[in-house]
């Protein structure tokens, strides 16, 4: 039955997450011995599934099940408290309290959208383009670039109070990505 | 379930500490940005989790279509020419022949006036019956394009995704104890605390999964725009040279009659080639002229993949094959992405892991909205009316989807994006009426009452006939989920606002 070989490397998936939230429980001497066991049972269970289940798609399965299970181990352990009963305060941290300023909001946003793609897009394209490698290879890489660099891009320049210098590095990573592409003119 | 978990002592981190004031500006940037794109990500969320069934939701709506699990060339062939015979003068034709995830053969094409059909055939390749899939055809679109017209829906999707991946990389960020706290998951008492203990948790177990969808889903969404760019600066604008490099060998366009195609010597030739494989589709092109070809998309067990293509001319000749599987990395790439981001590469299995990260994805976007509205409340600045429009969207869903399944099967006529997006509006408008609590409580429990009223009535249109079997299944399924809503709701406790 396809899908069953993923099925019967489970229990080493579940056998890892059980030795990391052991290690979670009691930080006493077995501590690291713990966590290092229960990394080494999902590394070993993403090294069987190779051989058996394929390169890619081997892991791909392992990765899928060992997060279900983990997320089922997590939600066995849940704690129930009383609702009317008041916690003690978490040590959580605020998010930045930054000056409304209309002009900083829609220049950010502009940021992380529009010029923030345009820069992933000039940098995928610089790739598809200069990449040595083989063109297929080039443009599928470059192409996969765009939507990452776009995130990590967006999540900077939402977060980086300094929005001058994102604008000033974005519009030269912009300028630098197309003006390679059209330098180099043809794949 | 059990009640407080032994205490944990603090041990030495092992984490490298991160500044506070780069925490906190990572969270003012997560914040943004998941509040901007909450509600577009939570759709497409849900909806993912729901088209990872996308084949199944097929054979169900459908139940009493041939189950096929094999089906000669000659078969194959008979249903093209019979579809063909219909419309001589089709411009193409698309054939999906049985395989595990949807057993049955079909051919796709358009009438004389240009309206689009699908029918079934059985074992001997004769036309039984028109498909009529509207859920499934509402559901799968609804995810991939937004029901938006043109390249706008899958762009804004693409988008979306753009967005979820970035949230993913300032959420790991901004949360320097998501690790440290990998397995507290609290329930009850302070609102904000439960919520975050959801949040992260998910987060951080699912954190494979939501690069790999969000990643995927995000290029195969911008794939347009990217092709669009690539054709502009590279290719004067022509974007079919873009895609010509994906196509495999190249076949003239020449309008002059022949005779048809010989689609089952074409099948056979390759099967006679490649015997271990399945071979799941065929793309004819231009049937009757002298360009006509096909393209036979054949799938390796075992791989991760959608399968290899060949190209076969008019005189049943193998050209060559476009090298998804043959080829280099890139494309080696490219094939995987697919099934990668649906879940289709592992079995039954890995389709219910996808459906359970998936809605545990949509869980996180939730969450964290009302991480952002119980903050407010804490200092004083509470925002009811987002409060309840928030617990009335998210909740909106699963009945909008249940009552659109619904009209699906008893009047295939109504659109079901209609349907779909009138009880979301109604449900959102519950916002008006009720307290949050309230909304969640009974949107959830007529969510289960509508699941459970698809299931009758998918079974009170079916009993007595040959069914698939995998009908029965998502009707029990249906009824599971029900029960589970339900369960919910009886499980609600009534968290402090601290």
């Amino acid at each position: 039955m396809i899908g069953l070989g993923g099925l019967a490397l489970a229990p080493l998936a579940l056998g890892g997450a059980l030795l990391l939230r052991r290690a979670w429980i009691h930080a006493d001497a077995r501590r690291p011995w713990l966590i290092v066991g229960g990394w080494a049972l999902l590394a070993l269970a993403i090294a069987v599934s190779v051989p058996f289940l394929g390169a890619a798609r081997g892991p791909s399965i392992v990765l899928a099940l060992a997060s279900t299970v983990a997320l089922a181990l997590v939600a066995a352990g849940i704690e129930l408290r009383e609702a009317r009963r008041k916690a003690p305060r978490e040590l959580a941290l605020e998010p930045s309290d930054r000056r409304r300023v209309a002009w900083r909001g829609w220049l950010r946003g502009f940021l992380a959208g529009p010029l923030g793609g345009a820069a992933a897009m000039a940098v995928g394209l610089a790739v598809a383009v200069c990449f040595p490698a083989e063109v297929k290879t080039r443009l599928i890489i470059g192409g996969m670039l765009v939507p990452f660099l776009w995130a990590g891009g967006m999540a900077w320049t939402l977060s980086d109070d300094k929005i001058l210098r994102a604008l000033a590095v974005l519009v030269g990573v912009t300028v630098a990505g197309f003006g390679a592409v059209f330098l180099k003119g043809s794949l | 379930m059990h009640a407080p978990q032994q205490k944990k002592t603090a041990g030495k981190p092992i984490w490298p500490r991160i500044p506070a004031p780069f925490v906190r500006a990572m969270l003012a940037g997560h914040s943004a940005l998941g509040l901007a794109f909450a509600a577009l990500i939570y759709l497409v969320c849900f909806s993912g989790a729901v088209a990872v069934f996308t084949n199944e939701f097929n054979r169900w709506e459908q139940p009493t279509a041939p189950v096929l699990h094999g089906v000669t060339p000659a078969a194959v062939g008979a249903a093209f020419d019979e579809v063909l015979a219909r419309n001589p003068k089709a411009h193409d034709l698309f054939i999906r022949m049985p395989e595990p995830a949807l057993p049955r053969l079909s051919v796709h094409g358009d009438d004389a006036k240009g309206g689009e059909h699908t029918w079934f055939a059985d074992a001997s390749g004769k036309i039984v019956a028109e498909q009529r899939t509207p859920f499934s055809a509402f559901q799968a679109r609804l995810h991939t394009a937004l029901h938006l017209p043109g390249s706008w829906g899958f762009f804004l999707v693409g988008l979306t995704g753009v967005a979820l991946l970035s949230s993913l990389v300032s959420g790991v960020l901004s949360h320097p104890r998501v690790f440290k706290d990998a397995f507290a998951f609290r329930w009850g008492g302070s609102k904000r605390l439960q919520e975050a203990d959801l949040h992260n948790r998910i987060s951080v177990w699912g954190l494979p999964f939501h690069v790999v969808v969000s990643l995927t889903g995000a290029f195969l969404g911008l794939s347009v725009l990217i092709v669009g760019v690539l054709a502009m600066v590279v290719f004067d604008g022509n974007r079919e040279k873009v895609f010509a490099l994906f196509s495999g060998p190249a076949v003239a366009d020449d309008p002059r009659p022949v005779p048809v195609v010989d689609v089952a010597k074409g099948l056979s030739v390759l099967q006679a080639k490649h015997p271990e494989a399945g071979f799941n589709y065929i793309f004819v092109e231009h049937p009757g002229e002298t360009g006509q070809h096909m393209s036979i998309n054949r799938v390796t067990p075992g791989k991760l993949s959608r399968g290899e293509m060949f190209i076969v001319d008019g005189n049943a000749r193998v050209l060559g094959e476009t090298g998804f599987e043959s080829g280099n990395v890139g494309m080696a790439i490219y094939a995987s992405l697919t099934p990668l981001h649906f879940g289709w590469f592992g079995g039954w299995p890995v389709k219910v892991a996808y459906f359970l990260l998936g809605l545990g994805l949509t869980a996180v976007t939730a969450s964290g909205v009302a991480i952002w509205l119980a903050r407010r409340r804490d200092k004083g600045r509470p925002a009811p009316r987002w409060e309840r429009v928030w617990v009335a969207f998210c909740w909106s869903q699963p009945l909008a989807y249940g009552v659109a399944a619904m009209v699906a099967l008893l009047a295939p006529g109504a659109p079901p994006v209609a349907v779909w997006g009138g009880v979301t509006l109604l449900a959102s408008a519950s916002a008006f009426l009720w307290t949050p609590q309230v909304i969640s409580i009974r949107l959830r429990l007529a969510s289960a009452v509508s699941l459970v009223l698809v299931a009758l009535v998918h079974l009170g249109l079916n009993t007595g006939r040959s069914v698939d079997p995998v009908a029965w299944i998502m009707d029990a399924s249906l009824v599971l989920g029900a029960v589970l809503l339900a369960a919910s709701v009886k499980l609600t406790k009534t968290p402090t606002e601290a």
